[in-house]
Formats: C-alpha cells, sequence, structure tokens
C-alpha cells in the first residue's frame, strides 16, 4: 500500500512496552507543559481562565513544590538577558544603520509616557557630564553644542511597541563629546537622565537609560538638536535628545539634563518595569 | 471414506518413515503456519524526534501566539477608521467585540480578544518576556524536527510530486461531497492513496517547516532589522516584516482547524501514532 513505509514485524510484548513507555512520556510531558505554562502565566491571565479561588489554590501548590512567583520571574528575566545577549553579539561598531532620503520622512509620534514637559525648562537648561577623566565634572549650555561638528542622518526609530517611524535628525556626535570630555578610564557605560520628565499628572518623574560605550561611539548616535530641519520642540525632547537608531526608541531619551560615565551597569526606567536592558536593534 | 481398514494398517508405515525424519519435518510445518506468532505487522510512521518536536510545538506555538497577541495589542498593523460605537479601529479588537456579544456575562470591549486569546492588554513586557523565552525554544524544535524528518527518512513524504494537482483535485472533490453524500446515504469512496499522505495532506505538513522558517525569519527582520538589515530588506520594509509575521501566524492557527478534526474523524490509530510512532493501518486496512 505504501511506497515509503517499510513493514516490519515486532513482538507483541516489545510493543506493548516501547507503547507503554511512549504513553507514559506523553502524559508526564502533559502535565509539566501545563505546570510550566502556569508558573509563568500573569495572575490576570490565570483567573481569567480559572476563577479566583482555583487560581490561588494552585499558586499556593505551586509556591511549595517551589515555583514561587519570584523564581518565575527571574526565569522569565533570563530569557529575555539570554536575548540581549544574542543581540550585544550580533552588534557591529562598523554596520551602519539605514539611511533614508529627506522624502521618506513620515510623522512621529510624541510618545512621551507621561505629560510633555512645557517649555519653562528650556531657560535653564543644562547638560551635566560627570565621571570624566579629569575628575571634575562639566556644564554644558547651548552655546557650548553649538561649537560641535554639525552632522545630519534620516533614520527610522522603532518603538518597543511595534510602531515605527523615519525621521531627519540633526545635532552632534555622542563620539565627539566623547572626544573632547574623555570619561574615566574603566568606565564602560553612560547613564543618562533627563530630570524635566514628567509622570501622566504632571509631576516630576525622571527617566533615565543605560547605554553602552561602544552603542555611545557609534558614528550614527547623535545628540540632536534638530528635527526635520527645525529645533526639537518640549515634545520630541528640547534642546537635546540622544538618537541611537541601534536602538528601541526607549532608549532615545529626550530632553538630556546628565551623562553619567560609569564602571557598572546602571539602572533603566523601562528595564525596571519588564523590559529588556540592552535593546538593540 | 468406506476404506477405512487399511487406513488402520499404514501407520505401521508411516512410523517407520517417520523414524527418519521426524525431526525435521514436524517444526518446519509449525513455522510456515505461523511465522510470527507473538509478533505483529506494523508499519514505522514517525520518527521519535518528529513526535518529540511534534508535542512540544503545542505548548510552544501555544506560548508565541498568546504572548505574540499581547505584543501586537500595543500597536496593531491593520486598522480602520474609529468605529462610531466602539471606538475600536482594529480588526482583531471588533473580532473580539464580535465574540463577546454571543458569550453570556461577557463584556463586548476592545480589549476582550486580547484578554480571552492573549496575555492580556497593557501587558507588553510580559508579552514579549514569553516571546523571547518561547522563540528560542520554537527555534531548537524546528531543529529537532528537521533532524528528525532526515534520520527518519520522513522527509521523502513530504516532497512534492508529479502527481499531486491532480491527487489534490480528487481530494478536494471528495471532502466537498463527504457531507452531503453522508445525508443522501449514498457510497463515496475515498480516493485511493497508494502513498503515506494524500496530496492535500502532503502540501498542508510540507508548508509547516517553510511557515516556520518564515515566522522565524519575519521575526528576526523586525526584531534586529539593523543587524540584520538584510532580513529586513527581504521583506520589504520593517512594515513588511510585521504584515509576513501576522500572516503566517494566521496561517498556522487555520492549519490547525482542519489538522484537529481530520486526526478526530481519522481514528485512533492516527493519534496513537504521533504518539508511538508505530500504525497497524497500513498493515491490516489497506486504501483505508
Amino acid at each position: 500500500m505504501s511506497d515509503e513505509l517499510p513493514q516490519v514485524w515486532i513482538d507483541e510484548t516489545k510493543l506493548r512496552k516501547r507503547s507503554r513507555r511512549d504513553f507514559l512520556l506523553f502524559g508526564a510531558g502533559t502535565l509539566a507543559a501545563m505546570a510550566g505554562l502556569w508558573w509563568i502565566a500573569p495572575v490576570s491571565s490565570k483567573k481569567r481562565v480559572l476563577g479566583e479561588h482555583v487560581t490561588d489554590a494552585l499558586d499556593t501548590v505551586a509556591a511549595r513544590v517551589g515555583l514561587s512567583k519570584d523564581r518565575s520571574e527571574r526565569f522569565q528575566n533570563r530569557a529575555l538577558t539570554f536575548d540581549d545577549d544574542i543581540a550585544e553579539a550580533l552588534y557591529s561598531p562598523n554596520r551602519t544603520v539605514r539611511t533614508y532620503s529627506k522624502r521618506d520622512v513620515t510623522p512621529l509620534r510624541n510618545n512621551y509616557e507621561g505629560r510633555t514637559p512645557s517649555p519653562e525648562y528650556l531657560d535653564m537648561w543644562t547638560l551635566t557630564l560627570t565621571g570624566l577623566a579629569s575628575g571634575s565634572d562639566v556644564v554644558l549650555r547651548q552655546p557650548d553644542l553649538a561649537r560641535f561638528a554639525q552632522h545630519e542622518q534620516v533614520t527610522r526609530l522603532c518603538c518597543v511597541e511595534g510602531w515605527s517611524a523615519i525621521a531627519g535628525w540633526s545635532g552632534i556626535r555622542f563620539s565627539d563629546l566623547l572626544r573632547a570630555f574623555p570619561p574615566a578610564g574603566g568606565a564602560k557605560w553612560a547613564a543618562i537622565e533627563s530630570s524635566v520628565n514628567l509622570d501622566g499628572r504632571g509631576n516630576p518623574d525622571p527617566y533615565y537609560v543605560s547605554i553602552d560605550l561602544p552603542t555611545a561611539q557609534h558614528p550614527q548616535t547623535l545628540l540632536a538638536t534638530h528635527l526635520n530641519g527645525h529645533p526639537l520642540g518640549t515634545d520630541h525632547g528640547a534642546p537635546l535628545r540622544l538618537v541611537v537608531p541601534m536602538k528601541l526608541g526607549l532608549k532615545n531619551i529626550k530632553a538630556i539634563t546628565k551623562i553619567a560615565y560609569v564602571v557598572a551597569e546602571p539602572r533603566d526606567f523601562w528595564a525596571e518595569r519588564g523590559y529588556s536592558k540592552y535593546d538593540g536593534l | 471414506m468406506d476404506s477405512e481398514e487399511p487406513i488402520v494398517d499404514v501407520p505401521v508405515v508411516v512410523e517407520e518413515v517417520a523414524v527418519a525424519e521426524p525431526v525435521v519435518e514436524e517444526p518446519v510445518v509449525e513455522e510456515v503456519v505461523d511465522p510470527h506468532a507473538g509478533q505483529r505487522l506494523v508499519v514505522n510512521k514517525h520518527h521519535a524526534l518528529v513526535r518529540l518536536s511534534h508535542w512540544l510545538n503545542v505548548p510552544i506555538l501555544f506560548g508565541m501566539i498568546v504572548s505574540g497577541l499581547s505584543i501586537y495589542w500595543a500597536s496593531p498593523v491593520f486598522l480602520h477608521k474609529p468605529d462610531r460605537i466602539t471606538h475600536s479601529r482594529d480588526y482583531l479588537a471588533d473580532l473580539g467585540i464580535a465574540i463577546a456579544r454571543h458569550v453570556p456575562g461577557a463584556t463586548a470591549d476592545p480589549s476582550w480578544f486580547y484578554n480571552h486569546f492573549g496575555l492580556g492588554v497593557f501587558n507588553l513586557a510580559g508579552g514579549l518576556r514569553w516571546h523571547w523565552l518561547f522563540v528560542y525554544l520554537f527555534i531548537a524544535n524546528g531543529i529537532l524536527y528537521l533532524l528528525g524528518l532526515i534520520l527518519g527518512r520522513g522527509y521523502r513524504a513530504l516532497l512534492p510530486r508529479r502527481t499531486m494537482l491532480g491527487e489534490s483535485l480528487a481530494m478536494v472533490r471528495y471532502y466537498a461531497g463527504v457531507v452531503p453524500m453522508k445525508i443522501a446515504r449514498r457510497p463515496w469512496p475515498h480516493p485511493e492513496i497508494t502513498t503515506k499522505y494524500n496530496a492535500l495532506q502532503r502540501g498542508a505538513y510540507a508548508s509547516m517547516p517553510v511557515a516556520g522558517a518564515l515566522a522565524i525569519a519575519s521575526g528576526w527582520a523586525m526584531h534586529k532589522p539593523v543587524q540584520l538589515w538584510w532580513l529586513e530588506r527581504m521583506f520589504g520594509s520593517y512594515d513588511g516584516a510585521r504584515i509576513v509575521h501576522f500572516i503566517v501566524m494566521i496561517y498556522f492557527v487555520l492549519f490547525l482547524i482542519p489538522h484537529l478534526i481530520l486526526v478526530l474523524v481519522d481514528g485512533w490509530d492516527t493519534m496513537r501514532s504521533m504518539i508511538v510512532g508505530w500504525s497497524t493501518r497500513v498493515a491490516e486496512a489497506p486504501n483505508e
């Protein structure tokens, strides 16, 4: 009947033994998969499926056998770290981000998490650099930035949410700033902060990201002052924002007020909220 | 019958002969009658790695899809003008509203679909974490599957053949008629299949590794569009990769529907063969 399947005679006892083993493995695997999915599933989803009481009871049993919520979080964060390590291994300082022509520019959404800061801060704005080789901090004002060579690029900004936009940026290269004010020896990270960010109610809610120095040194990493030929508005991070097109949009911090060069990986606003730390595209 | 007497005499002669070659004669006769006593004729249908990866795919694809929907929720691709009543712009949310209207006790709002088929709304971080966890398992599992196909030679049953177009049409005709003919109580024989799979099965099963590869490629194209820029170019654009990724997901879901129906209709042997590997179907009931 079949041209592909050779027929074979097998001892009944052997066949029965083999099949029993396979069925037991199948059952054990099914139970393990269900337990595993339960362990890592969000509580809200579990309650939606089985209701509050059953969920609480099963979670108690799971915690007793070591499948606690804490461990689940740590396990899932390891998956994120693994993916970050892959991203870091893929990164090449010589690989440039695809650039577009000005005709390709698309509208850019203001994706501030909270309220957009009102422009009052602009008059008092300064950029503080710390962790420098010189040992003392440096405070820069807008005219200081104008003295650096200006660069222009049209690149795509990819948001972690899934949307993306093409925008023309101009400003100074981060690498030029690093050359002018070199970090202290041993520094591996830039901790970049914006003290003017607000939460949804309009209260101060500083934003901070971690940027590894190899990324900061990339020729397409800009400290941008202009968007599509116009000075940045407060909606896009006036007067100075980071443009790292080789990272997700959430690393492109707006209205930077401080850059600290540090040895250990600094904290990152979204990494503390369950997202990855590296975010390399 | 009427010569009972002479036979009584004969055994004397036979006994004499039997002394000469009795040991050889009797065992040989027994072997011819039942050469496979205590044995069963089966065909080895699925290699152990194929079975393992097939079942591992169930929780893995489940994890990929439910987390993928929570990721999709953060920025849907397929949008229309806002609905006047629901304010929804998203076709998937509309689907959820349509389903929820028929579910007792459910509130038909745009979040219903993502709350019941995904990991919930406002859960992008959780969705991404699941997605990266399961995608590496999905890739590893795909490699296991391909390994099993090669080692068990199962790939040969998936290769396209010259007769596939005609066979496919015969199968489509058969499936189209199977219910009406049952109602009409008229015989409706299954087309004669002399291979492991019929042409439709072959096409569907062969498309699975292709769809899997496409899902992985389009996924990486949008995950690492800078370092893997050539992959993004392959899909035309960043959004092109998103659309392909989404369509492949729908393809997986659509594949599941006939897959589940047909395995239930086809019977226990087919289901069992994916667990134990062997089948008696081909040996005992040819042309089923």
